[in-house]
């Protein structure tokens, strides 16, 4: 198994002269993420696996006609998108499934769900950043960011002092 | 929202002749995702493997491309 990490523009140049390892790497990199959220939007275990699968295959067979600055990750962002709203749409159009998406679909689209998406991006990863989960595991969770660099400098300043008076002891007594 | 209105929403959207107001919201519900589903690791690998077979058979690619066998030192290489 190897530990060196590929960037994907690497792979996408590999891809584009038959690489199939290429391919996979990319398939295992980002499958699951696009298999969850059209999980999440359509809630069919069944249209998930199909986009995911349509994508790559999509991806597979335009290989040599990808741009040199071709962004797999922009690309894939864009394309499930697109089919996940084809795929609803064509839920939509079918009578027998629309009644059975429409109590899901109506609370997913009302007002309060649709303003999730209008919160700051920042919010959400600040949280998930592993300095602030140990900040909130801590006992620092109650103090201010200004109280813990004030902590963090007076740690520092009496780090210093120990040790400088540990020298200027340690050279009195060599004297 | 009824699924008619969606649907003729939807329709519009992909059509490219969506309202911006329409456009926004369809984006706003792309674009929301709080809560994310998950799968057990061992639901997760079966998946990966069962979409990658389909890939495979679709494609065909292992067939007009079969990978080549690692040497025995190639191996060993990639454990370092």
């Amino acid at each position: 198994m190897s530990r060196i990490v590929i960037e994907d523009q690497a792979l996408i140049d590999h891809l584009s002269v038959n690489d199939t390892d290429a391919f996979e790497e990319l398939y295992h990199r980002y499958w699951c993420s696009l298999y969850l959220y059209c999980l999440k939007k359509l809630h069919s275990p069944e249209a998930a696996r199909i986009i995911v699968r349509d994508i790559f295959i999509s991806i597979w067979e335009k290989r040599h006609e990808l741009p040199v600055t071709f962004s797999i990750s922009s690309h894939l962002y864009a394309e499930v998108r697109k089919q996940v709203v084809k795929s609803l749409n064509n839920k939509l159009a079918d009578v027998h499934e629309a009644p059975c998406i429409e109590a899901w679909l109506s609370k997913e689209f009302s007002v309060e769900s649709l303003q999730a998406a209008r919160n700051p991006v920042c919010k959400i990863r600040i949280i998930n950043k592993p300095s602030e989960l140990i900040r909130q595991q801590t006992n620092m969770m109650n103090k201010t960011e200004g109280q813990t660099t004030l902590e963090h400098i007076k740690w520092i300043f009496h780090s210093l002092t120990n040790r400088l008076s540990l020298t200027n002891i340690l050279s009195y007594y060599k004297n | 929202m009824k699924t008619e209105i969606l649907h003729s929403k939807l329709e519009r959207y992909l059509a490219g002749k969506a309202m911006p107001a329409e456009t926004r919201q369809i984006q706003a519900w792309l674009s929301c995702t709080e809560k994310d589903a998950q799968l057990s690791p061992e639901e997760k690998s079966l998946l990966e493997l069962e979409i990658l077979h389909e890939i495979q058979a679709y494609t065909a690619y292992p067939l007009f491309y079969p990978k080549k066998k690692e040497s025995w030192w190639q191996k060993f290489a990639a454990f370092f």
